[in-house]
C-alpha cells in the first residue's frame, strides 16, 4: 500500500477552512447557548410553577436524545412546520444552540444553588435587596464553579460540531470526508482528520484541566 | 398551517424498527461491558502500574477527550482495515471503537474514584500488614466504587447516544432505520418524533437513576 | 433620636410556625436602650427563630415585632430599611469569600448605604482596628482563623451603624482558643452601651455580660430576668433543669 500524504498538504486550505466553519459554528452555538442557559436556569428558580416545569421539562427533553437525533429532526422538521428554508449552518446551528443550552441551565442553575443559604442570608442581613444579593454575592461565587465545567461543555461542544457533518455542513469533518471520497487517499485524510481533531482539542481539554485545578470547590 | 400526520408507515414497519432498537440496545450494553472493563484496566494501571506506563496511557486518554467520537468511529471502520488488513463488520468495528473511545472516561472516573479515597486508609491498610494487593483490593477498591457508580451510570446514558452515531457507519441501529423509514415513506415528522420518543423513554429512567445516585452520594457527606 | 423609656426592640406575642411545628408560641420581650439581653434554652427552643424574626429573615405568624416603637413594615423595601437599623452576626460567619476582609466589612456602607469609596474605606478600617484586625485587612476570609474570621464579621455588622446588634449563636463553631478573642469584642461592646440581644451557649459571657438572660424553652419564653437570678436563684423548674443538664453548678 502506497501513501500519498502529499494529499493532505495539497488540500491544507480546504482543511483550513473547515476548521474555520467548526471554530464559528461552535462559538456561534455559544453565544447563544449561555443566553439560553441563563433564561433556563432562571425559569427553574423562580417561583413561577409553570416557568419551572417547562424550563425542566426543556432540559430533561435534551438531556435525554441523542444530539444526532437532535441535528437529524431539526432538518426535517424545522422546514416543514415553519415554512422557511433553513440553511444546513442554520439548522445545525438550531440543534446545536437548543442542546447546548439545556446542558447550561443545568450547570448555571447548579452553580447558583450550591452556593450557601447562610450567604444570601448575611447579605440580605445588611439591608441588601434580593438583586443586589445576587450581583454582589451569589453570581461572583457561582461564576467561579460554573467556569471548568462551562471550559469542559465547550471543549464537547467543539467535538460535537462534526455531527453536522451529516446534513452537509462543511466543518472539518465534512471537508476531510469529502476530499477523502474524490480522492481515495482514505487513510491519508482519516488520519490527517483525526490529527487536526487532535490538535485542535488537546490544548482545550489541558485548558479544562487548568481551569478545574484554579476554580476547584474549596470548601 | 396543515400538517396531516400519518403514522401508517411506522406501524407497518414496526418489526424493521425494533430490530433496530434491539441492535441499539445489544450495541449499547457490550460497549458498557467492554468499555469498563478496558477503561478499569486502563485506569488501575495509571493508578498503580509502573511509571513508564503512565505517559502513554494519559496520552491514549487526552486524546480520546481531543477527539470527536464520529472521527474515531470513522477511522475505525474504513482506514483501520488498511492499516491492519482485518475488516470488521459495522456492528464490531462500532464496538471497537465506541469502547475504545468510552474506555478512556472510564479510566478517568476510576482514576477519580481511587485519588478521592484518603491516603490514609491505605496507611492504616499496610500498617495492618496487608500487602499493597491486599490494601487496593479490600479497602480502597470497594470505597472508591461506591464513589463512581454515578459516573457509571452517566456512561451508560452517553454511551446510549453514541450508538446514534455508529448509523453513520452503516450498523442498522436505531436512528439508521429510523433514517431508512424516513427517506422512504416520505412521512420524516412522525418518523423522527417516534425516534426522539423512543430514545427519551430509554434514556430518561437513566439520566433520573444517575441525578438520584449523585444526590444520595452527596448526602453521605465528604470523608 | 428616640425617647429612652421607647425599648429598641419590642416582642409582642410573637408566633412562628414551620408547617405542623410550632416554633414560637406566643413570646413577648423587650429589649431597652443599651441592654444586652442573653436567649439561652435547649435547642429546638426557638432562641435562633426568634432573632431571625427579628430582622425579617422568617415572617412571623402572629404577634408583632417593634423596632423603636415601630412594627416591622411588611414590604420589602421598608424591611431592607429596617435591616441597615440592625446587624446580625451569624455562626457560620458567612463572610463573602470572593472579597478581602475590608472590602467585606465596606459591603454595608458601599451598597446599601451608597456611601462614597473613600468615607466607607475609612469607616472599615476604623472598624478593623476597633475589633483587632487592621493588619488584615487585605487578607482573604480562607487565610483567615474562624475567630478572626467572626471579628471581621462583627466589624461587617456595625458598618451601617446599627441601633441593635443581633448575635446566633457567635461563639458555636469556633475552636475554644478564638472563643475568647471573639467573647472580648463583644462584651467591649456592651461596655459602650450597644443594644444586643445574643443566642449564646456560653453561660459564662451570658453571666458576666447579660443585662437579663431570657430562657427559651419549646418556642415558650420560661423565664426572664437577671444573670443572678437565673443562674444563681432560678424561679422555675424548667430552667434549674436546662441549667443541670448543662453541668451549670453556678
Amino acid at each position: 500500500m502506497t501513501l500519498d500524504w502529499a494529499i493532505v498538504w495539497e488540500n491544507a486550505g480546504a482543511l483550513a477552512r473547515g476548521a474555520e466553519i467548526t471554530v464559528l459554528l461552535a462559538v456561534a452555538t455559544m453565544l447563544l447557548a449561555i443566553p439560553g442557559g441563563v433564561l433556563l436556569a432562571l425559569m427553574r428558580l423562580s417561583p413561577v410553577r409553570p416557568l419551572a416545569l417547562a424550563s425542566a421539562g426543556f432540559t430533561e427533553f435534551f438531556r435525554n436524545l441523542p444530539l444526532l437525533l437532535v441535528i437529524y429532526a431539526a432538518y426535517y422538521i424545522l422546514p416543514l412546520t415553519t415554512g422557511i428554508s433553513f440553511s444546513p449552518f442554520a439548522t445545525a446551528l438550531v440543534a446545536l444552540a437548543l442542546n447546548v443550552s439545556a446542558y447550561n441551565g443545568e450547570t448555571f442553575r447548579a452553580g447558583i444553588q450550591s452556593i450557601r443559604k447562610g450567604q444570601s442570608e448575611a447579605a440580605l442581613a445588611l439591608g441588601m435587596s434580593r438583586a443586589q444579593v445576587m450581583r454582589e454575592v451569589v453570581l461572583p461565587q457561582a461564576a467561579r464553579r460554573i467556569a471548568p465545567v462551562l471550559a469542559s461543555t465547550w471543549v464537547s461542544l467543539f467535538k460535537d460540531t462534526s455531527l453536522v457533518s451529516v446534513i452537509a455542513v462543511g466543518e472539518l469533518a465534512y471537508t476531510a470526508m469529502r476530499i477523502r471520497s474524490q480522492s481515495f487517499r482514505v487513510l491519508e485524510m482519516l488520519t490527517a482528520m483525526a490529527a487536526i481533531y487532535w490538535a485542535l482539542g488537546y490544548p482545550q481539554a489541558k485548558l479544562t484541566d487548568w481551569l478545574y485545578r484554579r476554580f476547584g470547590v474549596r470548601e | 398551517m396543515e400538517i396531516d400526520l400519518d403514522f401508517g408507515p411506522l406501524i407497518a414497519s414496526w418489526r424493521f424498527l425494533l430490530g433496530g432498537l434491539g441492535l441499539t440496545l445489544a450495541l449499547s450494553a457490550l460497549t458498557v461491558l467492554c468499555s469498563l472493563v478496558l477503561g478499569g484496566a486502563v485506569g488501575l494501571a495509571r493508578c498503580y502500574g509502573p511509571r513508564w506506563l503512565r505517559w502513554p496511557l494519559v496520552f491514549y486518554i487526552d486524546s480520546m477527550r481531543a477527539i470527536p467520537v464520529l472521527v474515531v468511529l470513522v477511522w475505525g471502520y474504513f482506514a483501520l482495515p488498511l492499516v491492519s488488513g482485518v475488516t470488521l463488520p459495522p456492528f464490531w468495528a462500532a464496538l471497537a471503537a465506541l469502547s475504545v473511545h468510552i474506555a478512556a472516561y472510564v479510566a478517568e472516573i476510576v482514576r477519580a474514584g481511587i485519588e478521592s479515597v484518603r491516603p490514609g486508609q491505605t496507611r492504616a491498610a499496610l500498617a495492618l500488614g496487608m500487602s499493597r494487593a491486599e490494601a487496593v483490593c479490600q479497602v480502597v477498591l470497594p470505597q472508591a466504587l461506591v464513589r463512581m457508580l454515578p459516573a457509571f451510570g452517566s456512561i451508560l446514558s452517553i454511551t446510549i447516544k453514541d450508538t446514534a452515531i455508529a448509523s453513520v457507519i452503516a450498523v442498522p441501529e436505531y436512528l439508521n432505520c429510523s433514517q431508512t423509514l424516513a427517506g422512504q415513506s416520505f412521512r420524516p415528522i412522525e418518523v423522527w418524533f417516534v425516534a426522539m420518543a423512543v430514545y427519551f423513554v430509554i434514556l430518561f429512567p437513566v439520566t433520573r437513576a444517575v441525578d438520584i445516585a449523585y444526590a444520595r452520594l452527596a448526602s453521605l457527606g465528604r470523608s | 433620636m428616640t425617647a429612652p423609656s421607647v425599648p429598641v426592640l419590642a416582642y409582642e406575642n410573637v408566633r412562628k410556625r414551620f408547617g405542623s411545628f410550632t416554633a414560637l408560641n406566643g413570646v413577648s420581650l423587650e429589649v431597652a436602650h443599651g441592654e444586652v439581653v442573653c436567649l439561652i434554652g435547649p435547642s429546638g427552643s426557638g432562641k435562633s427563630t426568634l432573632l431571625r424574626c427579628t430582622n425579617g429573615l422568617e415572617t412571623i405568624d402572629g404577634g408583632r415585632i417593634l423596632l423603636d416603637g415601630a412594627p416591622l413594615p411588611p414590604d420589602a423595601a421598608g424591611m431592607r430599611r429596617v435591616r441597615r437599623r440592625m446587624g446580625m452576626v451569624f455562626q457560620n460567619f458567612e463572610l463573602f469569600p470572593h472579597r478581602t476582609a475590608i472590602a467585606n466589612v465596606m459591603s454595608g456602607p458601599l451598597t446599601v448605604l451608597r456611601m462614597p469609596r473613600s468615607e466607607a474605606e475609612h469607616r472599615a478600617e476604623t472598624l478593623l482596628d476597633k475589633v483587632g484586625l487592621a493588619d488584615k485587612a487585605k487578607s482573604y476570609p480562607a487565610d483567615l482563623s474562624g475567630g478572626q474570621q467572626q471579628r471581621v464579621a462583627i466589624a461587617r455588622a456595625l458598618a451601617t451603624e446599627p441601633e441593635v446588634m443581633l448575635f446566633d449563636e457567635p461563639t458555636s463553631a469556633l475552636d475554644p482558643e478564638t472563643i475568647g478573642e471573639v467573647l472580648g469584642v463583644m462584651k467591649q461592646l456592651a461596655d459602650e452601651g450597644m443594644t444586643m440581644v445574643v443566642v449564646t451557649h456560653e453561660m459564662t459571657f451570658a453571666r458576666r455580660v447579660a443585662n437579663r438572660v431570657a430562657v427559651l424553652e419549646r418556642g415558650a419564653l420560661v423565664e426572664l430576668g437577671p444573670p443572678a437570678q437565673i443562674f444563681e436563684q432560678p424561679q422555675v423548674a424548667r430552667t434549674r433543669d436546662f441549667l443541670s443538664h448543662l453541668g451549670w453548678s453556678g
